[in-house]
């Protein structure tokens, strides 16, 4: 587990630069197609970096993003906290995964969990939502490889500077 | 954390099902909190303690948006904002000309009301507010403005913006609020028919920027094109604000109510300012008259005008 001791700044780093792009303006067209970027962060530390692996990870995470979007307390949490043990289960698994397949592990995980947001939107009593609603996770694949290499060279760089 | 770190990748059998009870806790954990929440319960209090932690957050999320306007409106063409200002002259000057009249009839009003002796109108006053440059989740229906309690808004103030009513005051923080919208399905607006004065309730739809009226008999006077203006009932909302339109009426035979639904009148997009009506500006006005003079009043007037 050599991956682990790689800098415990970038993870805390890229936590809150996620957090800003959550709730980061953006004209009202794209704002449904927003990323899941607290998702994609969550997965990528889980699958490369060997953190965040406890399901209290996902729910302290997931609240924070409830208090900071106005989401019903828990929504986030319970989206979270079913990823964290879903990458759990499959982590071994993912990690050796050719690229492509890896994105797809990510775009269905994705997916599940806006099954998950739609369920509770509609329990509240709101409207189904627009369809470009589903291309959230689309993106969030489409953004994935660039997460995936920055993280990769700013934690790789992170190391170089400690030893 | 670090010793049970190194536990997981050993011992799979025997970690599973303790991980599967640990979500099964977390999960139940989600629902439980989900629940009091929708159901506003004690949750609210935990709420309002865990945004304190979320002001600041915003506040710092804000700041490098806010830098970015500000140095766009700096550099912003020196034409096009002499164009803007001429606008804006223009407009000024006409909406002055109609609080003019305005005033006079108010004037009318306040005799009128006091020939018949009927009560007082409380002393309205607003507030200007400005959206926080911060998304948050659009199924929240949540507005966030850069005023909070030490400038005066109190939880359940009625928001407008230029055309109509937005939503309400919800929850408070040192410097920001947060605004519920009307199309909240959650919120419930005693609304009044312009056209035929029925009253009913107007609830918000879930969806943005519409209600529903579900509560109409079925022989109701409201017609697609109606006008819907806050009727006052409950004492929250000023009656007489421009709400919404209604858009569609379905009466269904056999059902035992009619159905309509409505648009909002107000424009959430591209709007960056709204109003708030606080009604504390009693004792303010008071102070300011304790200087009487007779020339000034009619300054004081137009100064309340402009």
């Amino acid at each position: 587990m050599s991956a682990r001791d790689g800098g415990q700044g970038v993870l805390a780093i890229s936590l809150a630069l996620g957090l800003a792009l959550t709730i980061m303006p953006l004209p009202a067209a794209l704002d449904l197609l927003r990323p899941y970027w607290i998702a994609l962060i969550v997965i990528y530390w889980n699958l490369e970096g060997g953190r965040l692996r406890h399901l209290g990870h996902g729910f302290a995470l997931g609240l924070l993003l409830d208090v900071m979007t106005g989401t019903l307390l828990g929504q986030h949490a319970l989206g979270l906290v079913i990823l964290v043990f879903l990458l759990e289960r499959f982590r071994a698994r993912i990690r050796f995964f050719p690229p492509w397949q890896q994105a797809t592990a990510v775009l269905v995980l994705l997916l599940n969990d806006r099954v998950i947001h739609l369920w509770i939107i509609a329990l509240q009593g709101n409207a189904w939502p627009a369809w470009q609603w589903w291309l959230a996770p689309v993106m969030g694949v489409l953004v994935w490889p660039w997460l995936f290499l920055l993280l990769d060279a700013l934690r790789r760089r992170a190391r170089a500077h400690s030893h | 954390m670090s010793h049970r770190n190194s536990s997981l990748p050993g011992g799979l059998a025997a970690d599973f099902s303790s991980r599967i009870a640990r979500l099964m806790f977390y999960i139940v954990l989600c629902m439980v909190l989900m629940t009091f929440d929708f159901r506003g319960q004690w949750v609210e209090r935990v709420r309002s303690a865990s945004t304190l932690v979320a002001e600041p957050l915003w506040l710092a999320v804000e700041a490098p948006f806010r830098l970015a306007g500000t140095l766009s409106d700096r550099w912003a063409d020196r034409s096009a904002l002499l164009a803007e200002r001429d606008a804006l002259a223009l407009d000024l000057n006409r909406s002055r000309a109609r609080l003019l009249i305005l005033d006079e009839i108010e004037r009318e009003n306040d005799r009128l009301r006091g020939l018949l002796d009927a009560s007082a109108t409380i002393d309205r006053d607003f507030q200007t507010v400005e959206l926080r440059q911060l998304d948050l989740n659009p199924y929240s229906h949540r507005l966030l403005v850069n005023r909070g309690a030490s400038e005066g808004l109190r939880v359940g103030q009625p928001v407008l913006d230029s055309n109509g009513l937005v939503g309400q005051v919800d929850e408070v923080l040192m410097h920001s609020a947060s605004v519920i919208l009307l199309s909240d399905p959650d919120h419930a607006l005693p609304v009044k028919v312009e056209r035929s004065r029925l009253r009913t309730i107007a609830y918000g739809s879930g969806r943005s920027g519409e209600l529903r009226l579900t509560d109409l008999p079925m022989n109701a006077d409201i017609e697609v094109g109606d006008v819907l203006i806050s009727s006052g009932l409950g004492g929250r909302f000023q009656p007489g604000l421009p709400v919404a339109d209604v858009v569609e009426v379905t009466r269904v035979p056999g059902e035992a109510f009619a159905r309509a639904r409505a648009e909002l009148r107000a424009r959430m997009q591209g709007a960056r300012h709204l109003l708030v009506v606080t009604e504390f500006a009693a004792e303010e006005r008071i102070e300011t008259e304790e200087v009487p003079a007779a020339e000034t009043t009619q300054l004081q007037a137009e100064e309340d005008g402009s």
